[in-house]
């Protein structure tokens, strides 16, 4: 009978590990990478933020350079001539009949592709101060790998200052809000009694507004006058204030189910402190529940930053975030005379994208029964 | 059960006194008000106006008032029934409301059918076809559908309509029907103009419920009820339908108090792309032009849908689940 | 439907099932589960069978398989299942029929029933529990839905149910748990089964309760005269409610006898463990034996006799070598043992 039971297909890591022995996380990366969709969410979001961190040096151009030169200027033609890398001038006429500019390579007047090039300066990490940059062309010219806008503003190194923004706040915003509703929520299932009643009343409230008027009434109130910075931290909070509640109520449910099991018990019977049961047993418990909310909540957070900004109520020009581009990209006559705007839109789908497939992985991955 | 509606009815009330003072303190909370654009334009069509003019206007529109007197003002009023006049158009903010509180309300319903009745299939058979092709392919689309901006979409739908179909979709009405009465050609009219926005605003609901749909589906079909239907003999469509998605519908009819408001606001972008007199775009320009009664009294309308929808949508959960108690 | 023509060897005695040989095995992400390895045993008609075991041994995934309700990563590999509904009748190899055809369906419920562990998951919390019971009635047995309510208050009343009027009206989470089973119960064999199959029906229940579930299962078994795979891991259950046991271990039957042969003359050193771990009135002295060692886990493949690892009479060389084949210890009362021992 043992012969016919090695006849059936055997995967190595099963017959030579005890399953018994890998450690809880170990199970989970395991059970993640079963999910391919997920790990190439990972993948495409690591390669995101590594272009994000090197943004500034992979830039060409400060996001505001304008030059009307290269207005609505499309994706630089790019060729090899003598062993380099080049791109070409270009002839700019104006079309007489829908009066838009038209743009023409001139194959005869090659511009090299420098590389490691000096132009504007910046802080690398916002330490280090550079004017370094991955590549560029002769000044007076400009190489615009996906295009320009209608100010000849160059749409990679726009899209590449925006990431700053647009791949840190709502990523922000989330963690802050989930520290808020872990605290809140701990305490309220925690303590119960009068805390809890408290706590629960403040949320009912903040739930019964509809939570994007809400959104949109707090980001108009904010101040204009203030340096991006600012805003930027505003509008943060804005987001993690509408974003706790839900996950405050979550954690309370559980941390209350945890707070009845016999383990806890046992702890108080062993006479814990309030702090060490809180810190060793319930938040622990709690701790892969949390991450997956988070997870989860920061596709939408990047959404809500994008819709304030494209709606004018978010960053605001001259600061660039992946919502300011949409803006560009809002009427049929971009989509289809300019079609090369709709990359930064493109970029944002692909990274919300990802964010929902890597959360939908964890979670997966976490709690393979929910 | 009237006991109980009658309770939440009371706590509804409340709630919304205080939605409608926290709501309208944000609200007035940028500095300068309505009457500096106004002032402003008034200026540039007929040059200076005096002082005793401005302070007459200020004096009219209470812009100097102390926060509690405006308030009180408002809600005051509010209360019966006169929402006050738009500083913006001097039009009766009550009227202006409620005809483009109307069409969000419609249209946010078919878009709401449309989401049940297309989530629910899908979600059933992803969860009945797990970790097959189709499903996978259903997951991504799921995910691509929420992460697409939904102005995106409905441009891109825009663009095709225009160019293939060779009609106009944006706005509700051709423009020969705009002023006409209400007939079947008209109501033929609108439907042809808005199905891109019904589609565009339930897009993202839509890939969200499928997806939920499908994990409690997964969750129900554990269950050893389920089980014991099977055990029984009966087939499994029967099975699934009968046993399986009764129980896993719930989340989604709980879903249904809270997501008629949240489409309701949710258009607001999807409205600006396609120009439809929808209530998100009023609020949003209410909001731009401290236009502060205004703004008030939608946040207020819309808090009360969120208030009136997540009751009913406890209600139809008492209704289908046996095992709630509303007390 | 499909007559083996070996079906005829067990055409002199009269068995509702035949399971031979039966192998099921589960994908899962973390390796595979060979759950059963050729199980193989007999229910006669009219009698009750126990199959004991540990859990983890397969008990329940051969009563599912009998019910063709092995899903998900599970797949059954081998091995044939033969029914009888009526002496006279030839068997039919149930593993034949899909699992959700027509076949299949108009046995589930019908001539076989299952009662499940869990009565407070088991029924429907969505529909009253009459209306789960008229179910299975308006499935198999008439088209009338009087009919199907008359009925299905009067088997509610056959298990003793007080109120059965009542009882038929409301829904689940409104009984006990001793009531919900009352109402499995009903359910299963509101059509008169050929075989009932009752997966740890009282495990979930407190002891009084699980006292007057067994009283009410006897009593309607010798009334009915329903065959009866009982599964349980508690042997106190089995010499209360069994005729002959099975016991299990890692998804193999190891010994097969009487219900007084498995207590008065086992033979299985895992029997006998099992038997040694039950405490006795009277005999409070020292500590509870309990059998050396744990479970393997399921995901690795023991090689030779599954127990080896853990037996006190093992034999070097042979035992962890070759699997032990099956051996008749006594022909004329079936009493059979999976044991070098014996050979």
């Amino acid at each position: 009978m043992a012969t016919d039971a090695t006849q059936l297909p055997t995967s190595k890591a099963a017959a030579t590990e005890d399953v018994g022995q890998i450690p809880q996380w170990q199970l989970m990366v395991r059970r993640f990478r079963r999910s391919k969709l997920s790990v190439s969410g990972l993948y495409v979001l690591i390669v995101l933020y590594v272009f994000m961190i090197f943004s500034d040096f992979l830039a060409p151009y400060d996001h505001n350079r304008l030059d009307s030169n290269y207005a609505w200027a499309p994706p630089s033609v790019i060729g090899f001539e003598n062993g380099q890398l080049v791109t070409y001038k270009l002839k700019q006429t104006l079309d007489q009949v829908r009066f838009e500019w038209f743009y023409e390579p001139d194959l005869s007047a090659p511009l090299p592709i420098q590389f490691f090039v000096q132009g504007y300066e910046y802080r690398f990490l916002g330490i280090i101060p550079s004017r370094l940059h991955l590549f560029g062309v002769e000044e007076g010219y400009q190489i615009n790998i996906i295009g320009a806008d209608k100010d000849g503003k160059d749409v990679f190194s726009r899209l590449m200052k925006g990431s700053q923004v647009s791949l840190t706040l709502g990523f922000i915003g989330v963690i802050v809000s989930v520290i808020i509703g872990s605290i809140v929520g701990t305490a309220s299932g925690y303590f119960a009694g009068a805390v809890d009643n408290f706590i629960q009343r403040l949320i009912e409230l903040l739930r019964s507004f509809p939570d994007v008027p809400l959104f949109l009434a707090l980001a108009a109130a904010l101040p204009m006058g203030v340096p991006v910075e600012v805003r930027f931290f505003l509008i943060t909070l804005i987001i993690a204030l509408i974003g706790w509640t839900g996950l405050a109520r979550e954690v309370r449910g559980k941390v209350m189910s945890y707070r009845a099991s016999d383990y806890t018990a046992a702890a108080v019977a062993a006479g814990a402190s309030h702090w060490h049961i809180i810190t060793r047993h319930l938040i622990p418990n709690s701790l892969s529940h949390i991450i997956v909310v988070g997870t989860l909540a920061i596709p939408g957070a990047i959404g809500s930053e994008t819709a304030l900004s494209y709606l004018g109520l978010g960053i605001l020009p001259p600061a660039v975030s992946w919502g300011v581009m949409l803006r560009d990209a809002q009427t049929i006559e971009a989509i289809t005379s300019y079609p090369w705007m709709l990359i930064p839109v493109g970029v944002l789908i692909i990274t919300v994208l990802s964010f929902y497939l890597l959360g939908d992985g964890v979670r997966d991955a976490v709690d393979p029964y929910a | 059960m009237l006991n109980y509606i009658a309770r939440r009815l009371i706590n509804m009330v409340v709630l919304l006194v205080v939605v409608s003072f926290v709501g309208f303190f944000i609200i007035q909370l940028p500095p300068g008000s309505i009457l500096d654009v106004q002032l402003q334009r008034f200026r540039q069509m007929s040059g200076d106006i005096s002082r005793e003019q401005v302070r007459a206007l200020e004096e009219r529109y209470g812009v100097n008032d102390p926060f509690m007197t405006k308030y009180w003002k408002w809600i005051s009023r509010s209360v019966q029934g006169d929402f006050g006049t738009s500083f913006e158009t001097d039009q009766s903010v009550g009227d202006r409301i409620w005809g483009r509180l109307g069409f969000s309300v419609s249209l946010s319903t078919f878009a709401l059918l449309f989401t049940w009745l297309v989530s629910i299939p899908i979600g059933v058979y992803s969860a009945t076809h797990r970790y097959t092709v189709p499903d996978y392919i259903i997951t991504f689309i799921q995910f691509v559908g929420l992460a697409i901006p939904g102005f995106l979409l409905a441009l891109v739908l825009l663009i095709i309509a225009t160019r293939l179909f060779n009609h106009q979709v944006g706005r509700l009405f051709s423009p020969e029907f705009i002023d006409a009465p209400w007939s079947f050609a008209r109501v033929v009219d609108m439907a042809k103009h808005v199905w891109i926005a019904v589609l565009v605003l339930a897009m993202g609901a839509t890939a969200g419920l499928t997806r939920i749909m499908r994990a409690n589906l997964l969750d129900v079909l554990n269950m050893q009820y389920v089980q014991t239907a099977r055990a029984k003999g009966l087939d499994e469509v029967v099975v699934i339908w009968k046993h399986a998605v009764r129980n896993a519908i719930q989340p989604l009819v709980m879903a249904l108090g809270t997501l008629l408001p949240a489409l309701i606001v949710g258009e607001t972008l999807v409205a600006q792309v396609l120009s439809l007199p929808t209530i998100g775009p009023m609020y949003l320009s209410a909001l731009r032009s401290q236009d502060m009664y205004l703004a008030g009294t939608i946040l207020v309308i819309l808090s009360a849908l969120l208030l009136i929808g997540n009751l009913i949508g406890d209600l139809l959960l008492a209704w289908v689940d046996p095992r709630v108690r509303l007390d | 439907m499909t007559v083996h023509p070996s079906a005829a060897s067990i055409a002199s005695t009269d068995d509702v099932i035949c399971v031979e040989d039966l192998k099921v095995s589960f994908y899962t992400d973390l390796g595979i589960v060979r759950a059963l390895n050729g199980v193989s045993f007999n229910i006669p008609r009219g009698k009750v069978l126990g199959v004991v075991g540990e859990s983890g041994c397969g008990k329940s995934i051969t009563g599912l398989s009998i019910m063709q309700l092995v899903h998900g990563a599970g797949r059954t590999e081998g091995g044939r299942i033969l029914f009888r509904e009526f002496a006279d009748r030839d068997p039919v190899d149930i593993l034949t029929f899909g699992k959700n055809s027509s076949e299949m369906r108009a046995i589930r419920g019908n001539n076989i029933s299952m009662i499940f562990q869990e009565p407070m998951s088991s029924l429907n919390p969505c529909y009253s529990v009459g209306n789960q019971i008229e179910e299975a009635i308006l499935l198999h047995q008439t088209d009338d839905k009087l009919e199907a309510a008359r009925r299905a208050i009067e088997i509610l009343t056959k298990v003793g149910m007080p109120n059965p009027d009542r009882i038929a009206k409301s829904y689940p989470h409104e009984l006990s748990g001793g009531m919900r089973q009352r109402a499995m119960i009903a359910m299963a064999l509101s059509c008169n089964p050929t075989l009932l199959i009752a997966d740890e029906p009282t495990t979930a229940l407190d002891v009084t309760t699980e006292a007057n579930i067994l009283d009410l299962m006897r009593g309607l078994q010798s009334e009915i005269g329903t065959s009866i795979m009982f599964i349980t891991h508690n042997m106190g259950v089995v010499a209360q409610m069994c005729d002959e046991v099975a016991v299990m271990y890692l998804g193999r039957v190891v010994e097969r006898a009487t219900v007084d042969d498995i207590f008065y003359d086992p033979k299985h050193p895992y029997t006998i463990a099992l038997l040694q771990s039950i405490p006795r009135l009277g005999r409070s002295k020292g500590r509870l034996a309990s059998i050396e060692g744990t479970v393997p886990d399921p995901y690795s493949r023991v090689e030779g006799c599954a127990f080896h690892l853990r037996c006190p009479a093992k034999i070097d060389g042979v035992c962890d070598v070759t699997v032990p084949e099956e051996i008749v210890v006594d022909a004329a009362k079936g009493h059979t043992v999976r044991c070098h021992l014996y050979s």
